[in-house]
């Protein structure tokens, strides 16, 4: 891909046979320049530093900024590889360069704060081409320093058995493994491995850290009274009801589940046909999943309400509906997610802790 | 005069240090960075693409890159590798079920060229949290141990909530980067 960029993107403007003197003009004025950039961003970091946070900027007069500076560094990498510097400044040009690419990566860190989600990846895309396009300039400009591949299992590696395995590169995902087994046997509470249960945790009055629930099959899960964190993994057609979590939810392979719950961060992974009722007080995400809804919570139980207060979720943010799915960089909806229809959700799920 | 020794130059005169802060989505290092620099912790949303906080510490001004730890950002990472003085690996410590994960990304890591001369300080967070890994049971999980001799390493427990352990963890850091960086002063 950086190939063709490059070629691309080279600016009319270069004469085809620089003579030697003007060549070297050039690579005098590109110095001075990026020298200067240098400076620009060393001044533009103390203002910003005196200003702290006071951000004014749009989202346009980023992107205008963004695509500016991200032009002048394509059309640097451009001349480089077209005309290259005297082998003694080649150095210092990449280096000039890399410089540059380092602003524009500070100016998206910057603004990312402001910048719709879907902005923020693309900037990233074009950051990471651009150093892919440096980096390959300078395997070409600069063959490399004698370093010999490094070899697993050579130096680092002290066990013997992933030797043996001789699976190339892939052998270093195994060596894991080994270790694993040396590693202190303790789950956390929860509950697992159950198949068409329904199964109800008061957790009132106890001191409850982080909750697990795995490897559910058709089963109904209450949980009342609060924790600290939640972990879900592999649920399959399960209903999950709970109070407030304090901290975080993370969610890894379920699939045609309902989940009702209430926590300060949600992240759902590899899920698959679910609907989700929350509240949630920064923006729930969701990474490679399909078909999954979302609608503002709904549960109740005796408490609750004072629960919810006393872990700063007494009030609805709204949250619910701002969903970020990491896999979709587009300024359209994400495909693999949407708000569930009125019609179509749940009654208040009501909790008796005498059930089950 | 170089362009690279000017940048060193200046970086050298301010005290500069960068600082890469990475690890699994959820173990808290927006929180982490966030409490250090003494601002609200109470709405934080996962983060997607990074962040970047300058930390006055000590006499030493802190570039503290946070980057987002979900999957799909992961493959990112590579992109902050260059001058990093110390890298912050954050682990949750009551994520159980991750630890391989936790240890694997970690391994990937340290295999890096680039960042091979960078101070590692390991932060074993959420210890408030009962049911939490120690950071010896951390250390020995991520086989620490069996770690480069030449690489300089600290573990330390925290919590991002209470921030207990968060100064002891980065004054290590500060003083070791310090140490190797501006020994001439
Ligand atoms: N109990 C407890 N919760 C914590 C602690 N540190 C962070 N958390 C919670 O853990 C969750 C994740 O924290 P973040 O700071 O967003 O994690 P992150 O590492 O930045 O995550 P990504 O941005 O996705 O990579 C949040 O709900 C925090 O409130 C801690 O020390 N104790
Ligand atoms: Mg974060």
């Amino acid at each position: 891909m950086a190939d063709d960029d490059g070629a691309s993107s080279i600016p009319n403007s270069i004469p085809p046979h620089p003579s030697d003197s003007s060549l070297q003009k050039k690579h005098a004025s590109v110095i001075e320049r990026l020298a200067n950039r240098n400076q620009t961003r060393l001044e533009n970091s103390i203002t910003r530093r005196s200003e702290s946070g006071s951000s004014s900027s749009s989202t346009t007069s980023f992107l205008v900024r963004f695509s500016d500076s991200k032009r002048a560094i394509e059309s640097d990498l451009a001349q480089c590889r077209l005309t290259p510097p005297e082998p003694s400044q080649v150095r210092s040009h990449l280096d000039g360069i890399s410089a540059s690419i380092s602003d524009l990566e500070k100016l998206v860190a910057e603004t990312s704060y402001f910048l719709p989600s879907y902005e923020v990846r693309a900037s990233l895309k074009s950051i990471s081409e651009l150093k892919q396009s440096l980096e390959d300039l300078n395997s070409e400009l600069l063959p490399k320093k004698k370093f010999s591949f490094k070899n697993k299992g050579t130096k680092k590696d002290t066990k013997s058995e992933s030797k043996d395995l001789g699976l190339g590169n892939a052998g270093s995902m195994l060596t894991n493994k080994q270790q694993q087994a040396s590693y202190i046997a303790r789950d956390s509470p929860g509950i697992r491995d159950k198949d068409g249960e329904v199964l109800v945790k008061n957790f009132k009055g106890s001191d409850v850290g982080e909750f697990s629930l795995s490897g559910l099959s058709s089963c109904e899960v209450k949980l009342i009274g609060s924790i600290r964190a939640l972990f879900i993994h592999k649920l399959r057609n399960c209903k999950v009801y709970t109070g407030p979590v304090m901290g975080s939810i993370l969610i890894d392979d379920v699939e045609g589940c309902t989940f009702a719950m209430a926590s300060h961060q949600i992240r759902i992974h590899n899920a698959k046909n679910s609907d989700f009722y929350l509240r949630v007080r920064s923006r729930p995400i969701i990474e490679d999943s399909s078909s999954v809804r979302f609608a503002p919570y709904c549960v109740s139980y005796e408490g609750i309400e004072e629960d919810l207060k006393d872990a700063s979720l007494g009030e609805e943010t709204g949250n619910w509906e701002n969903v970020d799915d990491f896999r979709w960089l587009r300024a359209v909806q994400s495909p693999n997610w949407s708000i569930l229809a009125e019609d179509e959700r749940i009654d208040t799920v009501k909790i008796s802790s005498t059930a089950g | 005069m170089g362009l690279l020794s000017i940048i060193r130059k200046i970086k050298r005169k301010e005290k500069e240090m960068r600082i890469l802060m990475v690890g699994l989505d959820n173990s808290g290092k927006t929180t982490i960075v966030l409490k250090i620099n003494g601002e609200d912790t109470s709405v934080i949303s996962p983060t997607l693409g990074f962040n970047i906080k300058t930390i006055v510490y000590q006499k030493y001004t802190l570039n503290i890159w946070d980057v987002g730890g979900q999957k799909t950002i992961r493959s990112y990472w590579r992109n902050y590798f260059e001058q990093t003085d110390g890298l912050v690996w954050v682990v949750d410590s009551s994520d159980l079920r991750r630890l391989d994960d936790c240890k694997s990304e970690l391994d990937n890591l340290l295999k890096e060229e680039r960042l091979s001369g960078a101070s590692l300080l390991i932060l074993a967070n959420k210890q408030d949290i009962k049911g939490a890994l120690s950071p010896e049971e951390i250390a020995k999980v991520l086989n620490l141990e069996a770690m480069d001799k030449t690489r300089h390493w600290n573990i330390v427990g925290c919590s991002a909530f209470t921030g207990e352990g968060l100064l002891e963890g980065f004054d290590w850091l500060v003083q070791d980067i310090a140490s190797r960086i501006y020994v001439l002063d």
